[in-house]
């Protein structure tokens, strides 16, 4: 302010207590006794980094070979149906060309006997029958050797299967071989996309109730009248305590609810979250800037308009921001989940862990890695677009 | 269009906190005045601009702009009223993550259907109006800037552009300079003093500093702990005035 230069004096220096020898001293003896306790209750002891190094050593070593392709070897087939009942047999014409298979009926009862013929397929190699049942579950049957014209004829009975309607397949190998994933790396994957949309679901959740919950805990907002000053304290209580609970221990207790499994993750992960989110969000709506809901209701515009104009454009990006932190949280979070139950990779690995199979516990880690290090940097990039 | 005339008797607002911020004030402004309010920091110019617009709801006293009586407006007429009435602020007030365009583009929302905002619909036409109206403040390349990119004038220019699309008879700036720098300060008066001369709307204008003031204002009040101390035209303000207003010790700080 130009018009008024007035100089205030200091605020006296108030001098610091001296810090006597003995209290010191008292002070070092009362942190040796904690640290002493502190080092013998968790059993430190050092040693036994050096002396038990080579148990960690199959799984370092199989960390940096995780099983994640396998050779197999390159096979063609065919396939052909074949009912027990005439009703509802699917009659599927075979190709023209390339491997094909031909049964001599395609309809049949267990005990019959039944011509299987295959053409197309490669010359001299050895195969073998697949039969799967209505059910999906499929054993392996007969083996045979392809001709010099890529063709074999079997004669044998239907085998008794579950269900009517079922499948034969023949399945020639070839020459060479071929890199798969293994299966290990599918179990992962499965894992792996299990727990995204683990995360994804519980954090959607968490933000249909944190949105409402937000609002009944924002100060500014509830502490215009007695009541609201109550549902504020209690909503921001609750809030609190539903906070310090580990989402892990929320698993366990909603393993036991709604049985193991990725349900029970992700009433764990809404549950923490709408915690979190309600208080991060609820903060954001604490600090909104009253200048710009000044200055559009001077400008004649109704409520909606106010809060469309002035109230929205400061929530709603900081709110996406949250959001997406807490799904970068949550997936994280879901990896471990699995481990009490909650569903997602983090019971894969677990499983890999007691059999002891260190090359695909190493692929279900680096999985991991891969996803949360991938969401961490999408999460980071979409906050920067947004706020 | 004719500015509006604005006649303030016995106003007065005590807050909850049992602070007297408006005591008793009277005046009047004419049609295509620039009145300049002074006083120091606390004085009552602030609640006396949002008593105006009722922002700020008076305890006691009558305001009318022309001659409808402001303090006795239901609230969808205020809303009417509001509408004509254009507002500046110390702090641009501007929503800073929203684009310079949509923030001009507010200040036509009074006249709008509200449901539009659920769309966040503005016809063309507005929105070339906007555009028109920042070509007026000189930043029409910023339209699609986000408002916090702006420098401190440009801002205060852009809240000027949504005061012009209210197409207003009254302006109430409250001290639309005080987070400027002296040569902005001008730029922005400039414009502001353009609205007045040019559009003849008419100018409620809290300033601090009395060399702004002279150069502006075409007439002035002072108030002093919520009480008007003097009525008349800036140029009358001498050194004793001057010390009645800001106090025995305050020194007058002239700004280029």
């Amino acid at each position: 302010m130009a018009h008024e230069t007035v100089s205030r004096p200091l605020p006296p220096t108030i001098p610091r207590p001296q810090t006597r020898p003995w209290t010191l001293a008292l002070l070092v003896l009362g942190l040796a006794v904690i640290y002493a306790y502190g080092w013998k209750v968790t059993q430190i002891d050092i040693g036994q980094l050096m002396t038990n190094a080579h148990l960690i050593r199959p799984l370092v070593r199989d960390l940096i070979r995780p099983d994640v392709l396998t050779w197999v070897p390159r096979t063609q087939a065919a396939s052909a149906p074949l009912s027990y009942a005439v009703e509802g047999a699917p009659a599927t014409p075979p190709p023209a060309t390339g491997p094909r298979l031909q049964l001599s009926a395609s309809v049949a009862q267990p005990g019959q006997p039944l011509q299987i013929r295959g053409e197309g397929f490669a010359a001299n190699r050895p195969g073998q029958l697949i039969w799967t049942d209505q059910s999906g579950s499929s054993a392996r049957g007969t083996e045979f050797r392809t001709d010099a014209q890529g063709s074999f004829t079997l004669t044998l009975p239907v085998p008794q299967m579950i269900g009517t309607h079922h499948r034969v397949t023949a399945e020639v190998t070839l020459e060479g071989r071929q890199l798969r994933p293994s299966v290990a790396a599918r179990l992962v994957f499965g894992r792996l996309v299990e727990t995204v949309f683990l995360a994804l679901m519980g954090t959607t959740l968490a933000v249909v109730f944190a949105v409402p919950v937000s609002f009944l805990a924002a100060r500014n907002l509830m502490a215009r009248s007695p009541v609201g000053t109550a549902v504020y304290y209690v909503v921001r209580t609750v809030l609190n305590i539903a906070r310090s609970i580990e989402p892990l221990i929320m698993a366990t207790v909603f393993a036991v609810w709604v049985g193991i499994g990725p349900f029970a993750g992700v009433l764990a992960l809404a549950l923490h979250s709408v915690a979190s989110l309600g208080k991060l969000y609820s903060e954001q709506i604490e600090s909104i800037d009253p200048g710009p809901i000044e200055a559009i209701t001077a400008t004649g515009a109704s409520a909606l308009q106010v809060i469309r104009y002035a109230v929205v454009p400061q929530i709603v990006p900081p709110f996406i921001a949250f959001t997406i932190y807490r799904w970068d949280i949550n997936v994280r979070m879901s990896t471990v989940i699995g481990m009490v139950g909650g569903g997602g990779v983090g019971f894969l690995l677990l499983q890999f862990i007691n059999l002891l199979q260190w090359q695909q516990a190493a692929t279900a880690v680096w999985g991991i890695t891969i996803v949360v290090a991938a969401m961490d940097y999408v999460s980071a990039v979409v906050r920067e677009r947004v706020v | 269009m004719k500015g509006a005339a604005v006649r303030v008797e016995h106003l007065t607002k005590v807050f909850p906190d049992g602070t007297r911020a408006l005591d008793d004030v009277s005046f009047q402004v004419n049609p295509g005045d620039f009145m300049v309010v002074i006083g120091l920091s606390g004085s009552g110019k602030s609640t006396l601009m949002r008593c105006i617009n009722r922002l700020i709801e008076p305890t006691a006293g009558k305001i009318f702009v022309d001659d409808v009586e402001v303090t006795a407006l239901r609230p969808d007429e205020l809303r009417a009223l509001r509408r004509q009435i254009g507002m500046i602020f110390q702090q641009f007030n501007l929503v800073k993550r929203s684009s310079v365009l949509t923030n001009v583009l507010s200040g036509r929302l009074g006249y709008l259907p509200p449901t539009w905002a659920l769309t966040n619909y503005f016809p063309r036409e507005l929105k070339q109006r906007a555009m028109e109206n920042l070509e007026r403040v000189g930043i029409p390349e910023k339209a699609f800037t986000r408002a916090d990119q702006l420098s401190g004038g440009q801002q205060q220019r852009v809240g000027i552009a949504r005061a012009l699309m209210q197409e207003p008879r009254l302006i109430l700036a409250d001290e639309p300079v005080a987070s400027l720098d002296p040569a902005t300060s001008h730029s922005v008066l400039k414009y502001i003093e353009e609205l007045n001369k040019k559009d003849g709307i008419t100018v409620l204008c809290a300033l601090h500093f009395l060399s702004l003031a002279r150069r502006y204002g075409t007439r002035l009040i002072a108030l002093k702990a919520g009480r008007v101390v003097f009525t008349g035209y800036p140029h009358d303000i001498d050194e004793v005035r001057f010390r009645e207003i800001y106090g025995e010790e305050a020194v007058e700080v002239e700004i280029a």
